[in-house]
């Protein structure tokens, strides 16, 4: 029992850290059809940002959080500006080129300035400390973790479901040229949703840094896992994400306790069988 | 390079006999750009040797996403189906090259029915994730299967003899790019065959419409099969033909990596023409070959650039940009 | 081939180097390494350790002038290993190959070594069937067996009697295994457990779930340098298996310097094994650390790879000196078999029969240094280890 409970609590935290990264993906590709390789790269730079800010300034982590989260999103700016917006409805291809070209510069571009070495970004006292929970010890920052994803969740299904941007941006998503029409500013809310989008990778990214450290080549390492999560959430579904990336989470992480030696084996095989099963995902969008 | 059948349209057939004599001359250049590059670069035949090996692979994408429709990114697993078989033969005493050519090929048909049969039942980005899940379980069962793959190791010790008992595999790697050059041209001749016929016209008719297709009485499913199967054979052919010029069959092989890198060089090229995917392997590992000698540490950078620049400059790929320019000359056809 | 070819292809060549055409006295060496990509820091020490011999040592012997040329290989990648090195012995004509961090990629070079006349210098790929491969080549870095072997006896005398190996499932983890297990059971202990865990896990507390339940009283581990030792650090720590008293053995790559700035407090007190530490306490050391780092860019940047590529730029030398550049391979490689000299990691040899570097083993405790950076503080000393991998195979 305590070591079920013991795996539960560690696929929760680490489900989570999935979820915050992840679910900015999956906004651009259910939402705006997107296909944005580079979503992993935009959670890399946050990083870069925030260990800057709280190891070489020695800011505090909230303060390097939110230096982050901006920074990324200003970085994003020009690039959605010029780069992105003409791949808006191109077809799914075009896009995976321009976002994997994008990605390759970013890696190579941090790789210049910031070396190729591991950075980390330094936890506050309360987080560092593991945290006796009953049946075990668990470092506090995976209770933030899970707090953060919680937050994210909920903070998300309001917008999108309780507040009039969120109902011109499913307006927008279902016939953009109608709520042009409409006088829905299309271009607008897709700006917005794209800086939500990269916002919520800043902030996974700063926060799952513990799971995934930074390192240049972050960006590449960890857009498989990212792009599986996401289909088999359904594109564009914050439930469906959650279901995803909880159930990834837990199979991942009982499959290597049971079987490290067949982890891989485990997580692909449950990939396959599940998108099987739903092939738009758990509650994906109808085309 | 001259266009053939334009990606999206299934030409007419009043157009058929001109687009068959731009074919011939298509086939003449690639023979041409081969023979130049064996002249220009007598240096540099090993990367060129690779360059073929890879631009089978991006032929075999293109035969199931410029003509079919079906995204993949796992594309490796076949590739690597044919270059561990190959292999694996080669260390058992099958040292013949054309029989492990055709090991390869075989064994990448097999891989190509396996991964159909799992693939085509999703679409779109269901269907992506699959191919992913399906190269990273072969790239998996190749590392735990060490005892007969090397593992992580590489499968190394590949002897390989002569080609028809007097052209060696040596250091200079002649006979490797000759003999993979004009297995290249007769693949890239026998898939324009396929392409043309019925079968081929079916499965271009599948992609822009498997609905309508399904109403005309067609069946989609084993139409598609069919094509991963042939698919997987020209992936094994590259795979093996890597696994001969090289003499060792590493992970990579089998990795999301090289499958993704395939994926980009043929999207670079053009989609369903077959010549945009020679293009496009010439060009991206070309490109990377040379900024990555001038420059070892931030290489990346550039070749990101690039695949920015080509997105802006031509989306449909640098193939189209011969398309335009061809169109722009012979107004309207 | 005819003249115009020769030159035709001498003018593409210069063109695509940009480099000054050499003239004739000019010795190059090519060094195949991970410039760039996930292993890019390994390939700049390469980079270091090699630009350092050359600004202590000078960059000439018996007035041949020495031209490396640096060529990137960012993952293990065999056939692109294969290319490169062809292209450098036939187009830039290099008279020695050097450099190469992963196995794969060294044995799809050694066949070609007998034709290009070319001597392979090894600056790391650690599996000790490399060797039996070509004789024209030598290794300057060390193998996974014999950074680990001495740990088996470190662990039992310590105390551990039942110890769970938990390693990266590739080539050199399962090496790392086999040898701690050799070792450790020739000593007299039992390892109750061997775990094998993907490559690509980033999350280890299931991991430390399973050691917990194991009831082993000793952890030995081996993961590849680089981001995830910093995750199996961490999760060491925060499942409480260090608390628990449970003792972590690992070979050095878990605590290369490079890495230590990140794992910070988290490896206080971890001890490794390793043929090299930044810190090693010799006069060689000083100097190699000093010029190492100045080539790098920034102290702690530099890792075990750099002392790999700096004894391999020594061993070179010594070829070249003994062959007076003309192009010998084989005698080359005779001129350094038993080679011995002081290296910065301490005094070494070069095998005459398996033409592997013997050195001295450290183990070693990570710890604050002096300046309040952690270092890996060598604290005893096994001297003269073979290679215990070679025999078998």
């Amino acid at each position: 029992m305590q070591t079920i409970l013991s795996i539960a609590i560690d696929a929760l935290a680490f489900g989570m850290v999935l979820f915050i990264i992840c679910i900015g993906l999956s906004l651009t590709m259910g939402l705006m059809r997107v296909v944005n390789l580079a979503h992993g790269a935009f959670a890399m730079i946050a990083g870069y940002i925030a260990s800057y800010a709280a190891r070489d300034l020695g800011l505090g982590y909230a303060v390097a959080i939110f230096l982050a989260i901006i920074g990324t999103i200003i970085i994003s700016i020009p690039l959605e500006r010029f780069l992105y917006r003409r791949i808006y409805g191109s077809p799914e291809l075009t896009q995976v080129l321009m976002t994997i070209g994008i990605t390759f510069c970013v890696i190579g571009i941090t790789n210049y300035f910031f070396g190729p070495t591991l950075k980390t970004i330094p936890l506050p006292q309360a987080l560092s400390q593991p945290v006796d929970v009953g049946f075990r010890t668990i470092a506090a920052h995976r209770l933030f973790v899970i707090a953060c994803g919680a937050v994210v969740a909920g903070g998300l299904w309001y917008l999108i479901e309780r507040t009039s941007f969120g109902i011109k941006l499913r307006a927008t998503v279902d016939n953009a040229a109608m709520s042009d029409a409409l006088g829905v500013r299309t271009q607008v809310v897709y700006a917005i949703s794209f800086a939500i989008a990269i916002g919520l990778a800043a902030l996974g990214g700063v926060v799952g840094a513990e799971f995934l450290p930074i390192e240049p080549y972050y960006a590449l390492r960890y857009m498989v896992t990212f792009l599986v999560v996401v289909s088999v959430g359904g594109a564009g579904s914050i439930p469906g994400a959650v279901i995803a990336c909880l159930l990834l989470g837990f199979i991942d992480t009982t499959g290597r306790y049971l079987m490290p030696e067949f982890g891989n084996f485990f997580f692909y095989a449950a990939v396959i069988l599940i998108v099987c099963l739903f092939p738009r995902g758990f509650l994906g969008r109808a085309q | 390079m001259q266009m053939t059948a334009q990606a999206g349209t299934v030409s007419a057939a009043p157009r058929a006999k001109r687009l068959w004599w731009r074919d011939v001359v298509g086939i003449a250049l690639i023979a041409a750009c081969g023979a130049a590059g064996y002249w220009l670069f007598p240096d540099n035949l090993a990367l060129l040797t690779r360059i073929v090996a890879v631009a089978l692979l991006v032929l075999s994408i293109d035969l199931i996403v410029g003509y079919c429709g079906v995204a993949t990114l796992g594309q490796a697993a076949l590739f690597g189906a044919g270059a561990y078989a190959a292999g694996i033969a080669c260390v058992n005493g099958v040292t013949e090259p054309m029989t492990l050519i055709a090991i390869g090929a075989v064994a990448g048909a097999v891989a190509g029915l396996v991964m159909g049969a799992i693939m085509l039942r999703a679409h779109g980005l269901a269907q992506l994730v699959l191919s992913i899940a399906i190269v990273q379980l072969f790239h998996e069962a190749a590392n735990k299967a060490s005892a007969y793959t090397g593992g992580s190791d590489g499968l190394a010790g590949l002897m390989v003899s002569p080609l028809f008992g007097i052209f060696e595999f040596d250091l200079w790697g002649k006979t490797a790019y000759l003999m993979g050059l004009a297995l290249l041209l007769l693949v890239f001749i026998a898939l324009k065959f396929v392409v043309a016929s019925p079968f081929g016209m079916l499965c271009r008719g599948i992609k822009q419409d498997p609905l309508r297709i399904r109403a005309m009485g067609a069946f989609v499913f084993p139409v598609l099969l069919k094509m991963f199967v042939i698919s997987g054979a020209v992936a094994g052919m590259g795979g093996a033909l890597a696994a001969i010029s090289t003499q060792v069959v590493g992970l990579d092989s089998v990795s999301f990596e090289l499958s993704a890198n395939a994926l980009v060089m043929l999207v670079l090229g053009g989609l369903g023409t077959l010549y945009g995917a020679l293009i496009g392997t010439v060009i991206f590992m070309g490109f990377e070959h040379m900024v990555s000698a001038i420059n070892p540490f931030h290489w990346m950078t550039m070749v990101g650039a690039l695949l920015i620049a080509v997105v802006i400059a031509a989306p449909g790929g640098l193939s189209s940009l011969f398309e335009r320019f061809s169109a722009s000359r012979g107004g309207k056809a | 081939m005819t003249a115009g070819k020769r030159i035709l292809g001498a003018a593409v060549g210069a063109l695509l180097m940009s480099s000054v055409s050499a003239y004739a006295e000019t010795i190059k060496v090519g060094i195949i390494g991970p410039f760039s990509g996930p292993f890019a820091l390994q390939g700049k020490n390469f980079q270091a350790g090699v630009e350092a011999y050359m600004a202590l040592n000078g960059k000439s012997v018996k007035g041949h002038d020495i031209e490396v040329i640096y060529r990137d290989l960012p993952a293990a990648n065999p056939a692109q290993s294969r290319a490169l090195a062809q292209e450098l012995v036939v187009k830039e004509k290099v008279q020695y190959l050097g450099g190469v961090y992963f196995t794969p990629d060294a044995m799809a070079i050694t066949p070609l070594l007998a034709q290009a006349n070319t001597p392979l210098v090894i600056f790391n790929a650690a599996t000790s069937a490399i060797m039996n491969t070509s004789p024209l080549v030598v290794r300057t870095s060390f193998t996974t067996a014999q950074t680990t072997h001495p740990l088996g006896k470190i662990a039992f005398d310590e105390g551990v009697k039942k110890a769970i190996t938990v390693v990266s499932d590739y080539g050199p983890g399962v090496d790392a295994e086999n040898a701690f297990k050799k070792a450790f059971e020739a000593a007299g202990g039992q390892v109750t457990e061997s775990i094998r865990m993907p490559m690509n896990t980033t999350d280890f507390s299931p991991i430390m779930q399973r050691v917990r339940d194991s009831g082993a009283t000793g952890l030995f581990t081996f993961l590849p340098s680089g981001p995830p030792t910093l995750g199996f650090v961490k999760a060491f720590n925060e499942t409480g298996l260090k608390q628990a008293g449970i003792k972590f053995y690992a070979p050095g790559d878990l605590t290369q310097e490079s890495d230590l700035p990140a794992l910070g407090a988290a490896a206080e007190g971890l001890k490794t094994s390793f043929h090299y530490a930044v810190s090693h306490d010799s006069p060689e050391n000083k100097k190699f650390v000093e010029a190492a780092t100045k080539a790098i860019g920034g102290a702690d940047q530099l890792s075990f790879p750099s002392v790999g590529a700096y004894d391999g730029m020594h061993v070179i030398y010594k070829m070249i000196e003994a062959t007076d550049g003309k192009q010998d391979a084989k005698k080359a490689v005779d001129a350094v078999k038993g080679l011995s000299w002081t290296s910065p990691r301490g005094p070494v040899r070069i095998e005459a029969d398996t033409r592997h570097i013997t050195q001295n083993i450290y183990l070693r405790e990570v710890a604050k240094g002096a300046d309040g950076k952690y270092i890996n503080k060598e604290i005893q000393t096994f001297a003269d280890q073979k290679d215990p991998g070679m025999p078998t195979q």
